[in-house]
């Protein structure tokens, strides 16, 4: 069973507070028991393992010597033929056949060794999976602990200010109000960079007599009051 | 990684969008950081064997408009999903909002996701704002 319905339970029943059972402490046991054992098998697993792999080796050279025996006998076999040593060939051919019966019989023993090697790699894997299943479960548990943790010296500033009402909404507006200066002050940078870029425009043109002359003003204006008086 | 090292680091880092974080373990080794975009909700960091936890507490159920908090829990499960890196939890009586990392998530990554966590922030409060006391 998982973890989760167990934490429900206490959470449902107002364990909140950092150091209260969330889990029942029994369960939390069973999960880091399950993983202590689980890695004790796999321990033992491996040096299973390592035997296995000893005795395979020790087989498969066991059977490379066979063959090779069989090759040399067959040679002698063939040579013994061929001098017309029938009863000498034949003693040689039961000998050969002897050597391939064992050679049969190591072949076999190598193929259970192999089924083993598999199951208890299986068994491993199997065991992995444990392990890493209750981690996760146990991790749930802290999760929630580190939770309560992360959560518990604020909860307590709520309830110390919550009293006094509207308090996130005049966290908001604190907060609004700071990036609306911020997003301000980037307006106003844009702008006077764009003012600047301007400035430098018109001094470039009137630096080539192109643009409004900074004197003539006056004289616009007197034009436009004798213009006035004249209406 | 330990939260001294991820404050120290975070302190030094500035985002693309020049933001910047106040960072430091508290006394009870909670890593509290303070989002240059949002310094009035501040995000609590712990980790466990496996994750980051970044949470923000927001407010507690007191807070709720009396007759509001099943409109409120109603808002948050729907809200939640739509909320991009963190979700919307409850612990104990306050409401949160967290994320969760793997402990080998990259400086940036970590950043990033306190960053979003900031903005989310805000975004839920203003939605629910109303059903607030």
């Amino acid at each position: 069973m998982g973890v989760l319905r167990d934490m429900f339970t206490a959470l449902k029943g107002g364990a909140n507070e950092v150091g209260e059972a969330i889990v029942d402490a029994n369960a939390i046991r069973i999960l880091e028991q399950e993983i202590r054992d689980a890695e004790t098998a796999i321990a033992s697993a491996k040096q299973s393992l390592t035997r296995m792999k000893s005795s395979e080796i020790k087989l498969k050279r066991e059977v490379a010597t066979i063959d090779a025996d069989v090759a040399d006998y067959e040679q002698k076999a063939v040579k013994a033929l061929n001098a017309g040593e029938e009863a000498l060939a034949t003693e040689v051919a039961e000998r050969i056949a002897e050597l391939e019966s064992e050679r049969g019989e190591k072949a076999s023993e190598q193929a259970t060794l192999d089924t083993e090697v598999q199951k208890i790699h299986a068994m491993i894997k199997a065991r992995e999976r444990t392990i890493a299943k209750n981690k996760r479960e146990l991790d749930k548990v802290r999760t929630v602990q580190e939770l309560q943790r992360a959560t518990e010296s604020v909860s307590k500033n709520f309830a110390a200010t919550g009293s006094s009402g509207h308090r996130v909404s005049k966290a908001l507006e604190r907060v609004k109000a700071k990036q609306q200066g911020w997003q301000d002050r980037m307006e106003a940078g844009e702008w006077l960079e764009h003012q600047e870029a301007g400035d430098d425009l018109d001094a470039k043109l009137r630096a080539k007599g192109l643009g409004d002359s900074a004197n003539t003003g006056a004289s616009d204006v007197l034009a436009r009051l004798k213009a006035r008086q004249a209406g | 990684m330990t939260l001294d090292d991820l404050a120290f680091r975070l302190n030094e880092y500035s985002g693309d969008e020049g933001t910047t974080f106040d960072a430091f373990v508290t006394e009870r080794g909670i890593l509290e950081v303070v989002c240059s975009n949002d310094d009035e909700f501040p995000i609590h960091v712990t980790m466990t064997e496996t994750q980051l936890l970044s949470v923000t507490p927001l407010f507690s159920t007191s807070e709720v408009l009396p007759d509001k908090l099943h409109e409120l829990n109603d808002a948050f499960l729907r809200l939640s999903p739509a909320v991009p890196l963190s979700s919307i939890g409850l612990q104990g009586d306050t409401y949160i909002l967290f994320g969760a990392m793997a402990l080998s998530t990259r400086l940036e990554v970590i950043a990033h996701e306190l960053e979003v966590q900031a903005e989310n922030t805000i975004d839920v409060l203003e939605a629910v704002e109303h059903l607030l006391a």
